[in-house]
This record gives structure tokens, sequence and C-alpha cells, in this order.
């Protein structure tokens, strides 16, 4: 019960998936679209798991006085905020846009900014020519970053009156051939591995998504 | 409204900001309170835009309109609702069932299709230029990129092939591999600078024009 | 002095990085865009339709994306409005859903577009790879109203939109991994036009689908926004922001040009 019947429905639905995609009889395809349909309506619930997880966290650390504990409560003073709200009000409504727009937008897009400070000080302190590997890496990027800028056409048009726009051409050539290449090399290798642990997984091979739960 | 709203985004930002002199309670302030709303705001999109109308209305549907076959919906929102299992240490195990469902659902529908879009298109993409070549199409710049494309992804690939140990000529292409890899991740790392940048300049174009009026 | 500046304090590159983009924000600086070939494509194809085709758009992009990809969207929607093209918006990520609804509110107000007739907006629906070959069989399976809750059947523009056959494209504006799933998914099973405007990071990673024409299009981050700008001479967020990006750049190729310098000549005196 605990294990087999998760297999055998595991199994069950890998297959009729795969093979209803391959026939175009009605019937195989009503099943495909019902099956899609119900992991449409299963697949929700599973945001259960993510709340579930991050409530248990952040309590086990009030709990247990951890470092910072005081600021797990402004987790649960963000979260129910947010849903006291939606929840009765709807997604649409002013106060909910309200939060989103002037308190989770600027602290979400401001986080990630952070990394332009970052970047910055990693190319000053990491990026060295130690290496002929590291020396391509590092010229590719300076390329890339003078042809992404309009200054880098700019400057070159100005000072060298042949070859316009050559930065940016560069720039382009890279991502369209060295780039383009060692990017289909890595999408051909990972969707082998896709494919071939998906059938790993169809086939009870692979199990680890199981887990070790509690009650097991 | 939209004032108050205005210097509340901007204060956030600047709590943010702080993090770049040290860490320290406004930005630990700003972290925690954050990752609540961001979780806030996905638990009612969730309900509104994904439990209402995939469950919630077929069944009250089913039930207003007397229309039984509608409660075949049941069935997934009775494997569904086993996620609440989490919530009962005991029962967690029952979890298994969506979860497997779920899964076999994406690697079935994953075989098929990463298989035609990741594999046959790009094998055709890399060989098809050939043709162009043996029907005169393409002139001789063009040429050297279809050669250079079809010796980088073969030697992409034999870098990542470790079935073989990497000497002789495959130690040889595989370093040729290497060569295309990094000016991949190079291209990559000069583009996510500009990504890096953008989001910046959009910080500060919120502080010194929407909050300052400077600009 | 070369060790001063090898181990020199973080915080003073973090200010030399505020400083230039702030400086250039304040005097407004504008350079030329260069167009490229990529952008372009998805300009022509949108240029090409008729007027009365459909777009489907997908906002896959949260907050932390939208510096990039808001300006692209503006634009885009903008030139849709404009050849009198009609957009249906959707997300596959709850984060993007309110972003969408209001990008498509304003751009609308703008060109004087009217809810329902030019465009409408479908919102989010969780569980992405369903959702999109949910929509190839018949988008009102999966979002059977739109985000304000309204009917589908009660907006004239989807009455005669049914699933893919009728939408002329689909461009997916993503931050993730979106656009794989559409050109795995829909491009791939329904031959679905698809292009992409996506963010720096992982521009890269696109150039095989456009190469084998998975893709017919495809914008780089705020860059791609710029050249979309310059295509419809609307300059606009994205124009200005690349000019003052082009300092931030030539920071940090000096900052990588100096921490070279000071590399070799410590190796050197270490020899």
């Amino acid at each position: 019960m605990r294990r087999q019947v998760p297999l055998i429905l595991c199994f069950a639905f890998g297959i009729v998936m795969a093979l209803t995609e391959f026939s175009p009889h009605p019937f195989s395809q009503w099943l495909n679209e019902e099956i899609i349909d119900w992991t449409l309506v299963i697949g929700p619930f599973a945001l259960v798991l993510a709340v579930a997880t991050l409530v248990q966290s952040h309590w086990t650390r009030i709990r247990r006085r951890s470092e910072y504990w005081q600021y797990s409560f402004l987790v649960f003073i963000g979260m129910a905020a947010m849903v006291l709200i939606g929840i009765p009000l709807g997604q649409r409504h002013e106060a909910f846009v309200w939060l989103f727009r002037y308190a989770q937008v600027p602290m979400d897009a401001t986080m990630f900014s952070l990394l332009a400070f970052f970047i910055a000080s990693a190319a000053y302190r990491a990026f060295r020519a130690r290496t002929l590997e590291a020396t391509l890496l590092l010229a590719a990027a300076l390329i890339v970053m003078i042809g992404n800028a309009p200054v880098g056409d700019l400057i070159w048009n100005t000072i060298i009156p042949f070859e316009d726009n050559l930065p940016s051409t560069a720039r382009q050539w890279i991502l369209d051939n060295p780039n383009l290449s060692a990017r289909r090399g890595i999408i051909l290798g990972i969707s082998l591995g896709v494919i071939s642990q998906s059938i790993r997984i169809i086939l009870g091979i692979e199990r680890s998504y199981l887990g070790g739960v509690e009650g097991d | 409204m939209e004032l108050i709203g205005i210097w509340v985004a901007a204060l956030l930002t600047l709590c943010i900001y702080s993090f770049l002199y040290r860490d320290n309670p406004f930005y630990r302030f700003a972290e925690h309170l954050f990752v609540g709303l961001s979780v806030g705001y996905g638990i009612v999109l969730t309900f509104h835009q994904g439990f209402i109308p995939f469950a919630w209305n077929p069944l009250q549907e089913a039930v207003t309109k007397q229309e039984w076959v509608g409660l075949v919906r049941l069935i997934p929102i009775g494997i569904g609702g086993l996620f609440f299992a989490r919530l009962v240490p005991s029962q967690g195990w029952l979890i298994r069932y969506p979860i497997a469902i779920l899964i076999g659902v994406g690697s079935g529908l994953a075989i098929p299709n990463v298989m035609r879009a990741d594999i046959f298109e790009q094998v055709h993409g890399t060989l098809a230029p050939f043709a162009q070549i043996h029907a005169g199409e393409l002139g001789p710049f063009q040429i050297f990129g279809v050669v250079l494309m079809l010796i980088g992804v073969i030697s992409t690939l034999t870098y990542f092939f470790f079935s073989v140990e990497h000497r002789g000529v495959v130690g040889g292409v595989s370093k040729i591999g290497i060569v295309f890899l990094m000016i991949g991740f190079g291209s990559a790392f000069g583009n996510t600078v500009m990504g890096r940048v953008s989001l910046l300049i959009q910080r500060v174009d919120f502080l010194l024009h929407d909050w300052l009026h400077l600009i | 002095m070369i060790e001063k500046l090898m181990n020199i304090d973080r915080r003073i590159v973090f200010i030399l990085v505020a400083l230039a983009v702030i400086i250039p924000s304040l005097l407004e600086v504008s350079f030329p865009i260069t167009v490229s070939q990529p952008t372009r494509s998805t300009y022509d194809y949108i240029e090409a339709l008729p007027p009365g085709s459909t777009v489907m758009i997908g906002f896959n992009y949260g907050p932390s994306s939208l510096a990039e990809l808001h300006p692209m969207a503006k634009a885009v929607i903008y030139h849709c409005f404009q050849k009198q093209i009609r957009v249906i918006g959707m997300t596959l990520l709850a984060e993007a859903a309110t972003l969408g609804d209001n990008m498509l509110k304003d751009v609308a107000a703008e060109a004087g577009a009217v809810y329902g007739q030019d465009y409408a907006y479908l919102g989010f629906r969780p569980g992405a790879t369903q959702v999109l070959l949910g929509m190839g069989t018949a988008i009102d399976s999966v979002f059977e109203a739109d985000y304000a809750g309204t009917s589908l059947t009660e907006i004239p523009l989807m009455a005669d939109v049914t699933n893919y056959e009728q939408v002329d494209l689909v461009l997916d504006l993503a931050s993730g991994s979106s656009t794989e799933w559409w050109i795995t998914y829909t491009n791939t099973r329904y031959n679905q036009q698809i292009a992409a405007g996506v963010t720096g990071v992982i521009v890269s990673q696109m150039y095989p689908y456009l190469q084998t024409k998975q893709l017919i299009g495809l914008m780089p981050g705020l860059l791609g926004a710029a050249e979309y700008e310059k295509l419809i001479d609307r300059p606009a967020k994205g124009t200005e922001g690349m000019s003052i990006q082009s300092f931030a750049h030539l920071l940090v190729v000096g900052l990588v040009i100096l921490g070279n310098i000071t590399f070799f000549i410590q190796r050197r005196q270490g020899e």
C-alpha cells in the first residue's frame, strides 16, 4: 500500500501518457486529455506541501529560539496579511494589489538587483586570465558586454572608420556560432538524461520521489 | 494611497540595499516580510486561479445542476486532497499517491515530446544545413559557420561523454569541446551582467524618478 | 600599491557601480541602438500579420525580472494594438498574474484598445505543461473565465479563439524555463509559432532553438526592449536603460582589465 501502489500508479499513468501521445485514435486522445485535466485538478493541492514546510520551519525557529527567531513572526504577518485580504476579497482587490505593488514588487526587484553589485565585485576579483580556457571565457564575456552596450558601437564607429558596428556584430556572431554549438551539446545531453530518467521513473527503477516520509 | 505606497516601496528598497554595507536588522526585516508576502500571494493566486476553477466550480456545478457525471471530478479532488496528509505525521505516506501520479504523467509526457523537440529537431538543425551546402545555397562564411557548428556540437557532447576515458583522440576532441563551452559560458556571463545591471537601473529610476522626482 | 589594489574593500566597487548608474540617470544620456537580427525577426513577423490576427502573450516573469521584460512587453503590445492585432495575455507563474493584468491595462489605455475586443487577460493557472497542453484542445477547458472572473463566452474576442489554431503567434516573456515548455509542448505538438523575449541570464541558451526555427524570434532582456522600441519608433524605458547600461558595462570591463593587470604584475613580482 505504502510503496507498491504509488509505483503502480506512476507506471500506469506514465505508460498511458507516453503511448496516447503517439496514437491519433479518438479514445486515446480523450484519455490523454482527461488525464491532463486530472493533473490540473491535483496539481494546486501541492501548495499544501510548500506552505506546510515553510510554516513548520519558521515555527520551529520560534519554538527553539534560534538566531533571529523574532523575524519569523514577520513571515507569518506578511503571509496572513496577503491571505486575509486576498482570499475573501479576491486577487484584483485594491488592497491586495497595493500590497503586491508597493511591498512585494520593490523588495523582490531590489533583492535581485543586489546581484549587479556582487557580479561587478566578482568580475574584479575572480575573473582572471590564468589559463587558456579562462582567457577564452573572459574574452567572450568582454566582447558580449561591449557588444550589448550601445556605447560600444558608438565608440568603435567614431574611432575606427571601417566595419561599422563591429562590437555588436561580433557579439551576435559569438551567440550565433560557438555559443549555439555549446548550448546544443548541453541541450542534447540534458534531453538524453531527461528521457532516460523518465523511463527509470516509469519502470520503478528510480524511486527517490517516494522519499522517506513520516508514518512510513 | 499612491504616495504612501511610493514611500513604503522606497523605504523597503533602502532596507534591502542596506545589506550592501553589511547584514543588519533593516535588511532582515525586509527579507522576512518579503518571504511572507510572496508565499501569501502564491496561496491567494493558487486558491482563486487553481482550486476554485479546477476543483470547486466543477463540483458545485455538478451538484447544483444535478449533473452527476461531473462528480467524476471527485476522484482527482480526492487524490489531490491526500496532500493534506502531510499535516498528519502518521499518515504522511499518503502524499505519495498524488506525487506518483504527477510524476508519472510528467515523465510520460516528457519522453515523446522532449525526444522530438530537443533531440530530433536539434540534430536536424545541425545536419540540415549540409543539404544547403550541397545545393550551393550558402556562401563561404556560412559554410564555415555550419562546419564550426557541427564540430562544436560533437566536441561538446564528447566532453560530456564520461563512459570513455578522455585520452588520445577522445581527449583531444573533448578539449575542443571545452573551448566551445568556455565561449558559451563567457557569453552567458556577459548577458548576465546586462540582466543584473538592468534590475539596478530600474530601482535607481524608481528612487530618483518616482520617489525623489529628481529626473 | 598592487597589494592594496588587489585587496580593495568590495564596498568601494559597490559605490563605483552605484555611481555608474546614478550619474548617467541624472544626466539623461542617450546612445543610438543597433537592432539585432533575432529582435528584427520578431518585429517583422508581427508587422506582417494582418489586422484581426491574434497574438498570445505569456507573462512568465516575476517582479525580480520586470526591469528587463516590462519595457519589452510594453513595446510589443503597443505594436500589436497599433496594427489592430488582438492580444490574449496569460501566465504560468503565480507571481506574474498581477503584473500582466496591470501591463495590459496600462498599454491599452495609451493605445485606446478595448477590453474584450482588442485584448483579453486570462490570468494564471497552476500546472505549467498541462496548462499548455490543455489549451491545445480548448482554451476554455483550462481558462473557463478571464482573470476578472468573466466567463470566456461573454468575451467577444474569445468567441473565435478556441485553441492554438486561431493563435497566430505566441510570445513568451520569460525569466525561467517557460520558453522551453512552450517549444516542447506547443511548437512540437501543435506546430504553434513561438517567439520569446527573455532575461539576459537565459538568453544564451535559447540560440539553438532560434536556428531550428522552433523560435521565430528572440529578444534579449533590456537590449531587446530598446531594439524593439527603435523598430516601432517609440523610445521609452528600454532605450533609456540601455544608454545608462553602457556606463555600467564600461565599468565592469574596466574592473576586469584592472583586475587582470594587477594579477599579472603581482605574478611577475612573485616570479
